[in-house]
């Protein structure tokens, strides 16, 4: 129906207005990770690489010998890292990493409108709550994934291993990952009527689930139990088919590929969305 | 079909409490129609469900003949409303804020470009329509949202507390857009208040709401002369209960409790050497005395035995809103 595509537009337009009016805080949005990536990647960067590794005393003796030595660290690293040095490696994970937390945090916004009324005027338009929420999440979903296009952008500053041409298509897999996880943001801060019970659920849950999803070091090489708690983590996929293809190689589990993370994102972010959905339709409801 | 909304029976209870309880009032097309109250009277979710937010425990309710239950989106479309508690996004502006209301309504384009000028021209925001509403004053805030309600062409336009928490200036401009809005346009305008003078000067008929139900309805001047023509409020140092039929010269006579009585009468001053040569007689002590032209302050008085500015505290406008969803 038309109607509902104009208020679809509607909340879209808002969330995006909202965002962009706020433009001081799209700084501190890229400033985060920004940080991490400049500080961790190349503080660990420089560890993951044959360069920095002394000298063995006696070994100077057998130049050939350490040349091997060498070239055997260097290509253990680039294995592990999918083919690219660790900040290459890092940097994709957090551009990934901005757009799960920015989506999170965004459910937030859904507890202020309840707060500050402003709900109510979209509960009394004649559009289904259904398109409602949808119009914000999937305007809050681009919102984050400009902030991570954003991140992968001047993180060529950092390396030139990207793969330019294919941001596009990266780009596609982090705004479906993201209308999954601002889906669960919605989800949970409908559960939760006050601001403190929502943050610590949301410090509780992101911290695990990113140290869990292979940004910053291969899922591959973790141990078994943190391995088996990754396949459960949606951001796995998120991580792995975002480096897949901005990367171009993969760094997962044998059965990870484009074709199977866009098959689990795109489950995932179905059932969020349609659980998002039915909270809103019952927190709306009421009594 | 002049009459516009249908409230049949209506009750809403939350859990234990009957906010609600058996409320039937009919507004005819056009009118200015109040609900005058004190505070937790029910006015405000007998509002909500009329406009859809809320669903009935029982009882019928219709608007421009959809029944809101079955039909909520048609109802919507008829009715603009401002809420009690502000329902702007702060973070935006106020043609933002307009933009918003329009898509999400529908319109578009030149049209709805051409109708937020001309709206916040009407409320005097013209000067502000690129601020955001965080800079904006209370008043304003409130022009605003009537600006807002307006900007779909509702047939009904829903005022819930118009002037609460606003300064006298901001309260007269706001009658003023009001009365304008019944003269220029063909719109029905159902209010609540629980400040009297704002019922009595602006609704064609009020209805006086307390604890759920509806006491009386009418027009300012039937539910006067409920009362007659001057009422007088004796307070006596005894608080026995049956001291009425000393007063059987006046046109009635009711005991309010804590020794004050309410007699109403046809002229005040003529009535008061009887009301005291009648208490000396019987040995009793005036404490207090007055007597007034009756407004509906003394109809609520008469209707509950409470006075409505004493129940209507001071209520200013909640910067959060005091429940949790509406
Ligand atoms: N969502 C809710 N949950 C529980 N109780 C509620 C809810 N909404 C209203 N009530 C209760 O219902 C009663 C009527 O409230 P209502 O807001 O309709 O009164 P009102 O006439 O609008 O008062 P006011 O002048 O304060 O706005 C009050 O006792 C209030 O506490
Ligand atoms: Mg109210």
């Amino acid at each position: 129906m038309s109607s509902s595509l104009d208020a679809l537009l509607a909340m879209l337009y808002r969330q995006l207005k909202r965002w962009w009016s706020a433009r001081s805080r799209v700084i501190m949005t890229v400033l985060n990770p920004l940080i991490w990536m400049v500080f961790l990647g190349l503080g660990w960067g420089g560890i993951f690489s044959s360069q920095n590794i002394p000298n063995i005393p006696g070994l100077s003796d057998i130049p050939a010998m350490a040349e091997v030595i060498r070239k055997a660290i260097d290509s253990y690293f680039k294995q592990t890292f999918g083919g690219v040095s660790y900040v290459t490696f890092m940097v994709t994970g957090i551009a990934v990493m901005t757009a799960f937390m920015g989506s999170f945090i965004s459910g937030i916004s859904v507890i202020w409108d309840k707060q500050f009324g402003f709900l109510k005027e979209t509960l009394v338009a004649p559009a289904p709550r259904s398109v409602i929420i949808t119009g914000r999440i999937v305007g809050d979903s681009i919102v984050t994934t400009l902030q991570s296009m954003i991140i992968v952008l001047l993180s060529t500053v950092l390396t030139s291993e990207l793969i330019l041409t294919n941001i596009p298509l990266a780009m596609a897999y982090v705004f479906i990952a993201s209308l999954g996880f601002t889906s669960l943001g919605v989800v949970l801060s409908l559960r939760f009527s006050s601001m403190e019970g929502f943050q610590m659920v949301v410090n509780l849950l992101t911290m695990p689930l990113v140290f869990m999803s292979g940004v910053f070091y291969p899922v591959t090489s973790m141990p078994d139990w943190m391995k088996a708690l990754t396949v459960f983590n949606p951001l796995t996929y998120a991580v792995h088919s975002v480096r897949y293809w901005l990367v171009g190689s993969s760094t997962g589990f044998n059965y990870m590929n484009p074709w199977t993370d866009l098959a689990i994102l795109l489950g995932f972010t179905t059932a969020a969305l349609s659980l998002a959905v039915r909270a809103f339709k019952k927190a709306t409801l009421e009594d | 079909m002049s009459d516009i909304i249908v409230v049949e029976d209506l009750v809403k209870k939350f859990g234990d409490l009957v906010a609600v309880n058996g409320v039937s009032l009919k507004i005819r097309k056009g009118e200015v129609f109040a609900l005058l109250g004190p505070n937790g009277a029910g006015k405000t979710t007998t509002i909500h469900i009329i406009s859809t937010l809320l669903k009935p425990t029982s009882g019928k309710v219709s608007v421009a003949g959809y029944d809101v239950v079955r039909s909520p989106d048609q109802v919507r479309k008829k009715i603009g409303i401002v809420f009690q508690d502000p329902s702007l996004d702060n973070q935006l502006t106020g043609y933002d804020n307009m933009y918003i209301h329009g898509r999400l309504y529908g319109l578009r384009g030149r049209e709805l470009h051409e109708k937020i000028v001309k709206l916040l021209d009407l409320v005097e925001l013209k000067d502000f329509t690129y601020k955001k509403v965080m800079y904006y004053s209370g008043g304003m805030r409130r022009r605003l949202e009537i600006a807002r309600s307006l900007l779909h062409e509702p047939e009904i336009l829903i005022l819930d507390e118009p002037t609460i928490g606003l300064d006298p200036q901001s309260r007269a401009r706001i009658w003023e857009y009001i009365r304008f809005l019944k003269k220029s346009y063909d719109i029905t305008i159902l209010m609540t208040t629980h400040y009297m003078d704002e019922a009595e000067e602006l609704a064609d008929r009020v209805a006086i709401m307390d604890r759920g139900k509806i006491l009386a309805m009418g027009t300012a001047e039937e539910l006067k002369s409920m009362l007659g023509h001057d009422v007088i409020y004796v307070t006596l140092n005894n608080d026995n209960g049956d001291i009425c039929h000393f007063f059987n010269f006046t046109k009635s006579c009711r005991s309010l409790g804590g020794g004050k009585i309410e007699l109403v009468v046809d002229n005040a001053s003529r009535a008061l050497p009887e009301v005291f040569r009648v208490v000396e007689v019987h040995g009793l002590r005036i404490t207090e005395v007055s007597y007034r032209r009756p407004t509906l302050n003394e109809v609520f008085l008469h209707l509950t035995g409470r006075e409505l500015r004493d129940s209507g505290e001071s209520h200013t406008t909640p910067v959060l809103a005091r429940r949790r969803w509406m």
